[in-house]
């Protein structure tokens, strides 16, 4: 009992998901910087591994204005169920074993559950505030959220339908058995679809238009300051991390690899984090090697392209299961 | 329609190159070399000037004073207005005026931006 | 359901202040207002002031990016005004200048439009490949931004061979590395996407409102002003105008990316062909100019730039007038933001808009007094406007 409550508080649980998901930001500015040929974070902490960290607490520190026209309740409960949901979302992602901390038939459908809560919730950040510029983002993350929902459900539940199992620890097993299967099957195309689906679900560049800092100024963030900046700003953190983390659990193993009895918990994390940073690495050159699209452009793209190939894939992966 | 991530070997390529930026206050690495004509600082020759007060009536800033001292009169340079035209310098007909190479002139007391 | 969005005063994709007040419905821009009074500085009175040498350095400073154009029109205008011409080899000298601060805005003008658009990456990558172009500049005029070259009568410094032989090679580093972003916004796909077809402008449309510069250019019409009316040795250095047909703002890209090619070649034809000789004349510095109105013009990176003078035999003008092509080709900005009919405009084609004219609003401001009761607009002067401000805030006391 005691156990199984530090687990889920420490290691691997929330004070661990928190400082790795600080240290992924990092290698994701450290990585975007290095290419575009500039140095990145560099002063706060050897190669500016703090630096995230110095920019949450700094956030936390500064004055924390409510607009007079927004709503008070929707400003205040919107950044703490942003951060809250995507760490409970965390936890069901198995890191130092097998299993999640939570673990149970069906939680592959909580956690896509939660991703899209999740941007209902940007939604209603959004039109809380009570600004135009904040309207507009939040319209458009709603129209997003119409555009690539689908493919990504799509993407992640022809995993599932291969594996035949419907809980992330079922998945890793079936891929355990069944060795590389997902490069020779036709999980290739739902890695595609899951890479490009998922930047659009972070809304980073090329889908960062709810958002886009040139066009409306910071989109439905506008009006955050403070602390509740802070927790917005440590929900894409977390965001980051949980993608990455799924990425890597339906597509390449998971925390799964040889294992040297008695390491166990600490093997397991290594390989998870593995992993995870090559996905992370994949979606920072996606960052940095594409421009920004238009609304429309985008929610075109996405049911003209992505919406096919995701019925291909779920068809085949019925046919070839 | 193009090809879509056409620029990711270019992206790649930089990954392994040296930093562009150069780091601020200056590592031994990447002191910069700045050219010989650069127009900086004013420097000033007391024993060349004769008083024609040309500088003066030139400087778009307004940053030359004259002061009369005992050998008649001269400029002050006041180089917190200067804007490192150089026209003071071309209009000089004894060259006393010259325009050296410094242009970190960043300081916390007035007396130093002042060049007698 | 419409509402207003204001674009400006403070906008991120504004380098400085412009108000752009859009009507919008959803996504849709339906209507545009413009207002252009928040950077007023009053130059024009300042050169009113000033003798002719010191309104040189003034005259310099009314934009940041184009101060060789600048320089070069007020110089230009003075010599018509004291009936002088400069020597031939300052005249390539000068040429020489101008293009390479041409390549420069234009580098500097792509890296922005791409950060707008998004792409941050292509922005690092030309504004580090703009560094080389002003370490040229530090090296030939000894400032890389003001770069108070051109004097009154010459130009004010010589062209050394080791100044030549750097600068040969970083022109050729220079092309080679736009002939590979040439190659980029040819093929990037979601460039694409954002340019093509966005900010139509007819060529028919475009003379009526006035457009000049690579904006025209863009627009297929063929109006240069170092071809059509050659100013400082143009006639001599031969060289294409680059025109392309699209008419919307992925055209603009390419007109300004075969700008700069144009003036790589230019800048080598003029150093393969220096004529010797002086590099200025010789003119006292405070002079007094005979009596006359004078008028140059000039092909700045923008457009088409007018200087224009009055004097009446004093060591400074009596008026002086100075016309932007920012001020020329923003009748055009609004044309091309109201959506009509098929042709659709979102908030988010405001920026490839915006910035494909190149706005550098610094030199754009004016302040006009409409005065709504008796239906009557003038403009103002400083001292009109002193004793305005001051009644105001009195009054509020």
């Amino acid at each position: 009992m005691i156990e199984e409550v530090l687990a889920s508080i420490i290691f691997p649980g929330a004070i661990f998901i928190l400082a790795i998901s600080l240290f992924y930001e990092w290698i994701d500015r450290k990585l975007y910087a290095r290419l575009q040929n500039r140095v990145g974070p560099h002063l706060a902490g050897p190669f500016g591994i703090l630096q995230p960290a110095a920019d949450f607490i700094k956030l936390l520190s500064k004055e924390d204005i409510v607009p007079e026209a927004a709503d008070r309740f929707l400003f205040t409960l919107t950044p703490i169920m942003a951060s809250t949901l995507i760490l409970l979302a965390c936890m069901f992602l198995p890191i130092a074993g097998p299993k999640g901390i939570i673990s149970f038939d069906g939680d592959l459908i909580v956690v896509v559950a939660l991703l899209s809560i999740y941007t209902i919730i940007v939604y209603l950040a959004g039109e809380g505030s009570n600004n135009r510029f904040a309207s507009i983002g939040a319209t458009r993350a709603a129209l997003q959220l119409i555009g690539y929902e689908i493919p990504l459900t799509l993407a992640i539940l022809s995993v599932a339908i291969s594996a035949g199992s419907l809980s992330l620890s079922g998945i890793i097993q079936a891929q355990q058995e069944r060795g590389l299967w997902f490069i020779a099957g036709p999980q290739l195309i739902g890695f595609a679809i899951f890479l490009i689906a998922s930047q659009a679900e972070m809304e980073r560049i090329p889908f960062d238009i709810p958002e886009a800092e040139q066009e409306i100024v910071a989109g439905w963030e506008v009006e955050y300051t403070g602390r509740r900046l802070a927790l917005f700003r440590l929900s894409k953190d977390l965001e980051l991390f949980l993608l990455s983390g799924l990425g890597a659990t339906l597509f390449l193993g998971g925390s799964a690899g040889p294992i040297i009895p008695g390491l166990e918990p600490l093997l397991h994390t290594i390989y998870f984090i593995v992993k995870s940073v090559v996905m992370l690495v994949i979606f920072t050159i996606i960052r940095t090697i594409f421009a920004r699209l238009r609304i429309d452009q985008m929610v075109s793209f996405s049911w003209k392209w992505l919406m096919p190939f995701a019925i291909i894939l779920i068809i085949l992966s019925e046919v070839i299961a | 329609m193009g090809i879509p991530g056409y620029f990711i070997v270019e992206a790649l390529k930089n990954l392994f190159k040296k930093r562009a930026t150069i780091l601020y206050p200056y590592r031994e690495a990447d002191k910069i070399h700045v050219p010989e004509g650069l127009r900086g600082r004013i420097s000033f020759d007391r024993e060349k000037c004769i008083g024609c007060q040309l500088c003066s009536r030139v400087c778009p800033a307004k940053a030359i004073q004259i002061i009369e001292d005992e050998k008649g009169k001269r400029p002050v340079f006041l180089i917190y207005r200067c804007i490192y035209c150089g026209q003071c310098a071309d209009v000089c007909p004894r060259k006393a005026i010259t325009l050296t190479k410094v242009f970190e002139n960043i300081t916390l007391r007035k007396e130093d931006l002042v060049v007698r | 359901m419409s509402f207003e969005v204001p674009i400006g005063p403070q906008h991120p994709i504004h380098v400085e202040p412009l108000m752009l007040r859009l009507k919008v419905e959803g996504e849709l821009i339906v209507d545009v207002d413009v207002d252009v009074s928040y950077l007023h500085r009053g130059i024009e009175k300042g050169l009113e002031v000033r003798p002719y040498i010191q309104g040189l350095y003034l005259a310099e400073r009314i934009c940041g990016i184009c101060n060789c154009a600048h320089s070069l029109c007020y110089c230009l205008n003075v010599e018509q005004l004291l009936g002088k011409e400069a020597p031939p080899r300052a005249k390539y000298l000068r040429v020489i200048v101008e293009e390479l601060s041409r390549i420069h805005s234009h580098l500097l003008w792509l890296g922005h439009y791409f950060h707008t658009l998004g792409f941050e990456t292509l922005f690092m990558y030309f504004w580090r490949d703009r560094e080389r172009v002003m370490d040229m500049l530090e090296l030939i005029t000894g400032n890389r931004v003001t770069t108070a070259y051109n004097t009154i009568g010459g130009v004010r410094r010589d062209l050394t061979a080791e100044m030549e032989s750097k600068l040969r090679k970083a022109l050729e580093y220079l092309e080679e590395r736009m002939r590979y972003y040439e190659k980029v916004v040819d093929n990037e796909s979601t460039i694409l996407a954002r340019t093509q077809g966005v900010g139509i402008l007819k060529p028919d449309e475009a003379i009526k409102l006035g457009t000049v510069g690579p904006h025209l250019r863009a627009s297929g019409v063929k109006h240069d002003v170092r071809y059509d009316d050659p100013y400082s040795g143009h006639d001599e250095i031969p060289f294409n105008v680059v025109t392309y047909d699209s008419c919307d703002c992925y055209g603009r890209v390419k007109v300004r990316m075969g700008e700069v090619l144009e003036s790589i070649n230019m800048i080598n034809y003029a150093l393969d062909h220096l004529p010797s000789g002086d590099y200025r004349l010789k003119i006292p510095p405070l002079f007094k100019a005979p009596e006359g109105e004078s008028l140059a013009r000039v092909e700045a990176p923008r457009g088409e730039l007018v200087h224009y003078s009055i004097s009446t035999g004093g060591t400074s003008p009596y008026r002086y007038k100075v016309r932007t092509p920012t001020l020329a080709n923003l009748l055009s900005v609004v044309h091309m933001l109201k959506s009509r009919g098929d042709y659709e405009v979102y908030i988010a084609d405001v920026p490839p808009i915006l910035g494909g004219i190149d706005p550098c609003i610094c030199c754009t401001a004016r302040v006009i007094i409409t005065d709504e009761a008796r239906k009557t607009r003038r403009i103002t002067t400083l001292s009109e406007l002193e004793r305005y401000s001051r009644e105001r805030r009195g009054r509020r006391r």
